[in-house]
C-alpha cells in the first residue's frame, strides 16, 4: 500500500475538521437567530413579566435533539439520492435543503405556538419579526447541516476517497448524520453563548455578573440604537462566539482523529491494515491522547488564573 | 412565583377551546391504540403503506397526548426529555416486536401478533419506571398520572415504531427490516421525527394559554412530515414497482402525507393567528404595568 494513501487520509481528516469548524460556527450563529440558546428562557420569561419584546422564540427542543432532527432528514434524503445514482454535490446539497425546509416548518410552529400560549400576556405575534427570522435560520442552519452532512458522507466513504476500502465506516450515512447532529447542537448548545444572560448589557461589569433574574427579561428589549431583535445578537455573536464554537467543535474533531491516525500510523497499523498490529495503534493513540488532554487542562488552568488576576475576583451586585 | 402559576392554572381551565378536539385524554388514548393496534396485527404484506401511516399519525398523537398531559405539572424544561425516553421505550419494544416476530413465522400469517408481545413488555417497562419515579422511597417526584402516562408513552413508541418498520420495510419480518430499515439508517429518521411529533406539540404550544387541539393538530402536522419521509424511503428503495410495498405504493404515501401536512399546517397557522393576543405587520414594543 503507497504511503500516498496514509497521506490522502490525513488530508480527508482535516477536510472533515474544516467542515466541522464551518458548522459549528453557523450552528451556533443559526441558535442565535431563533433564540435557541442564546437568551432563550429570558424570551419566554420577558413576556411573562410584562417586557413585550420582538424576539423570535425558536422553541425546538434544546439545539441537540433538533440538530440531529434537521441533519438525519438531510442525511436521509442524501442518501436516497446517491442510491439512486445523483452525483454527491448534487444530492448532499438538496438533501441540506430538505433538512432546512423541515427547520423553518419547526420554526414557524414553534414561534406562532408560544406566543399563542403567552396571551394573556399580551404578547403580540408580529409578522416582521416572524417572516424576517426565518430566511436568516435558513440560510445559517443550511451552511451547518450542508457541512454535517458533507462530513457524514465522506466518513462513510472515506476508505473508497482514500484508497484503502477497508477504512468505510460500517454505519450508514443518515445515522452517521444523526450523531454528528446530535454533536454539532451539543457543542453549539454549550460554547460559544457570549450573549447568554446578562453579559452583554452589563459587560462593563466585572464578568458581567451580578443581575437578578427577573431583570434578565430586559435584555430581549432594547439595542444600542433601537429596538433589539435577534439580528442585533448574530452581528455581536459573529465576531467572537460564533467563531469561537466552531473552534472548538474543530480541534475536538482535530485531535481526537489525528491522535488516532498518528497511533495507527505508529503502530504499523496504517499502511497494510494488518489486524494484529491493531493493539499496539489503540494503544499509542490513547496515550496520546491522554497526553493532549493533559496539556488543554493545563492551558486551560493557567488561562483562568490568568483572568482572575487580570479581572479581579467575583464580587456579587 | 409558585402561588403565580397555580392561579394561572386555575384560570386556564376556565376558557373553553373555540373548536374542540373530539374525545378526552382517555378516549382519545383508548381510539388512537385499538386502531394502531389493529393495523399492526394485519400483515404487513396485505396493508398498503397509507393504512399504515395512518395507523403512525394516531399511535403518535396518542403519545402527543400523554406527553402533554404528563408534562402539564410543571415539567418545563422536561418535554423533549420525555418525548426522547418515549422514543427509547419505542424502539426496544419495537426490535423487541420484531424478535418476536421472527420465531412466531412458522406459524401463519398472523405472525405479526406476536410484536405485541414488545409492546406489552414496554407498557410494563413504563409502568415499572414511572412506580419508580413517583416512590417516595426512590426518587419521588410525585408527580400525579406519572405510571399511566409512561406505561402509554412506552405503548404509543413502541406501536409507532413497529408501523414504521412495517412501512419501510413491506412487513415485520425480522430480516427484512434489519437491511432497510437499520441497515440504511433510516431508523435515525424514524426515532428522531416520531419523538419530535411527540414532544413538539407540547413544547412549542407551552404557556398559561395552552389549548388540547392546537396542541395535537400540531401532532398530526408533524406525524405527516415524518410519512412524507418515509414515503421517499420506501419510493426510492422498494424493488417491484406496482402493487403494496412497491414504488407507487411509496408514491400514495408521499401524496397523503404531504396533503395531511399541508391541511394540518394551514390549521394550526390559522387557529394560532386567531388566539395570540393581536396580530400585526410591525409596531414598537411597551412595557406591562
Amino acid at each position: 500500500m503507497p504511503i500516498e494513501a496514509v497521506a490522502m487520509l490525513f488530508a480527508w481528516m482535516l477536510v472533515i475538521v474544516f467542515l466541522a469548524l464551518i458548522a459549528c460556527m453557523f450552528e451556533d450563529l443559526e441558535s442565535d437567530t431563533g433564540s435557541q440558546s442564546n437568551p432563550n428562557s429570558q424570551v419566554q420569561l420577558a413576556a411573562q413579566v410584562g417586557q413585550v419584546h420582538r424576539f423570535f422564540n425558536k422553541a425546538i427542543s434544546g439545539e441537540a435533539p433538533a440538530y440531529a432532527m434537521y441533519c438525519t432528514t438531510a442525511g436521509v434524503i442524501a442518501y436516497v439520492l446517491l442510491l439512486k445514482g445523483i452525483h454527491p454535490l448534487l444530492a448532499i446539497p438538496i438533501g441540506a435543503a430538505v433538512g432546512e425546509a423541515f427547520h423553518v416548518i419547526f420554526a414557524t410552529t414553534a414561534h406562532i405556538g408560544r406566543t399563542a400560549g403567552s396571551k394573556r400576556f399580551e404578547q403580540p405575534l408580529y409578522l416582521d419579526v416572524l417572516y424576517g427570522h426565518l430566511l436568516p435560520i435558513a440560510t445559517h442552519g443550511f451552511m451547518a447541516v450542508l457541512c454535517i452532512v458533507s462530513i457524514a458522507y465522506i466518513q462513510s466513504n472515506l476508505g473508497t476517497l482514500s484508497g484503502m476500502s477497508g477504512l468505510n465506516h460500517p454505519f450508514a450515512l443518515p445515522m452517521l448524520a444523526f450523531i454528528w447532529g446530535i454533536t454539532v447542537g451539543a457543542i453549539g448548545s454549550s460554547t460559544g453563548d457570549i450573549h447568554y444572560g446578562t453579559e452583554r448589557e452589563f459587560q462593563d461589569r466585572p464578568f458581567g455578573e451580578g443581575r437578578r433574574v427577573v431583570y434578565h427579561g430586559k435584555i430581549t428589549r432594547y439595542a444600542e440604537c433601537g429596538i433589539r431583535t435577534q439580528k442585533d445578537i448574530v452581528g455581536f455573536c459573529v465576531k467572537y462566539g460564533g467563531p469561537c464554537t466552531g473552534l472548538t467543535f474543530g480541534l475536538i474533531i482535530l485531535f481526537e482523529n489525528w491522535r488516532t491516525l498518528v497511533g495507527m500510523k505508529l503502530g504499523g497499523f496504517l499502511p497494510d491494515l494488518q489486524a494484529i498490529n491493531g493493539d499496539m495503534a489503540a494503544i499509542l493513540g490513547i496515550v496520546i491522547g491522554i497526553v493532549i488532554g493533559i496539556v488543554l487542562i493545563m492551558g486551560n488552568v493557567t488561562l483562568v488564573k490568568w483572568a482572575r488576576k487580570r479581572y479581579g475576583p467575583f464580587v456579587g451586585e | 412565583m409558585g402561588e403565580e402559576e397555580q392561579k394561572e392554572e386555575e384560570e386556564e381551565k376556565k376558557p373553553k377551546a373555540e373548536f374542540k378536539f373530539p374525545p378526552d385524554e382517555t378516549g382519545l388514548g383508548i381510539i388512537s391504540a385499538v386502531i394502531a393496534v389493529i393495523i399492526v396485527i394485519l400483515p404487513g404484506t396485505w396493508v398498503p403503506a397509507v393504512i399504515k401511516a395512518i395507523g403512525v399519525i394516531f399511535a403518535l398523537l396518542w403519545g402527543a397526548d400523554s406527553v402533554r398531559k404528563t408534562s402539564k405539572y410543571g415539567l418545563g424544561t422536561g418535554v423533549p426529555s420525555i418525548g426522547v425516553l418515549a422514543m427509547g421505550y419505542g424502539i426496544i419494544g419495537a426490535l423487541l416486536g420484531i424478535a418476536f416476530v421472527k420465531f412466531a413465522e412458522p406459524m401463519g400469517p398472523f405472525s405479526s401478533v406476536a410484536a405485541l408481545g414488545g409492546v406489552l413488555l414496554m407498557a410494563v417497562v413504563g409502568y415499572i419506571s414511572g412506580v419508580f419515579s413517583n416512590h417516595e422511597k426512590i426518587i419521588a417526584m410525585k408527580i400525579p398520572g406519572l405510571e399511566r402516562g409512561m406505561m402509554e408513552l412506552g405503548m404509543a413508541g413502541s406501536i409507532a415504531m413497529l408501523l414504521q418498520f412495517s412501512i419501510v420495510a413491506g412487513s415485520l419480518s425480522f430480516d427484512k427490516v434489519l437491511s432497510t430499515a437499520i441497515g440504511t439508517g433510516a431508523i435515525a429518521l424514524m426515532f428522531v421525527l416520531s419523538m419530535m411529533a411527540m414532544f413538539h406539540p407540547y413544547n412549542a404550544c407551552l404557556g398559561p394559554d395552552e389549548k388540547r387541539p392546537r396542541t395535537l393538530v400540531t401532532s398530526v402536522e408533524i406525524s405527516g412530515l415524518l410519512c412524507l419521509i418515509l414515503g421517499i424511503v420506501l419510493a426510492a428503495t422498494a424493488t417491484p414497482v406496482w402493487g403494496l410495498g412497491g414504488v407507487v405504493d411509496g408514491v400514495i404515501l408521499i401524496a397523503f402525507s404531504g396533503i395531511v401536512w399541508l391541511v394540518f399546517y394551514v390549521k394550526f397557522v390559522k387557529e394560532c393567528m386567531r388566539e395570540s393576543d393581536s396580530v400585526v405587520g410591525t409596531g414598537l414594543i411597551r412595557t406591562i404595568e
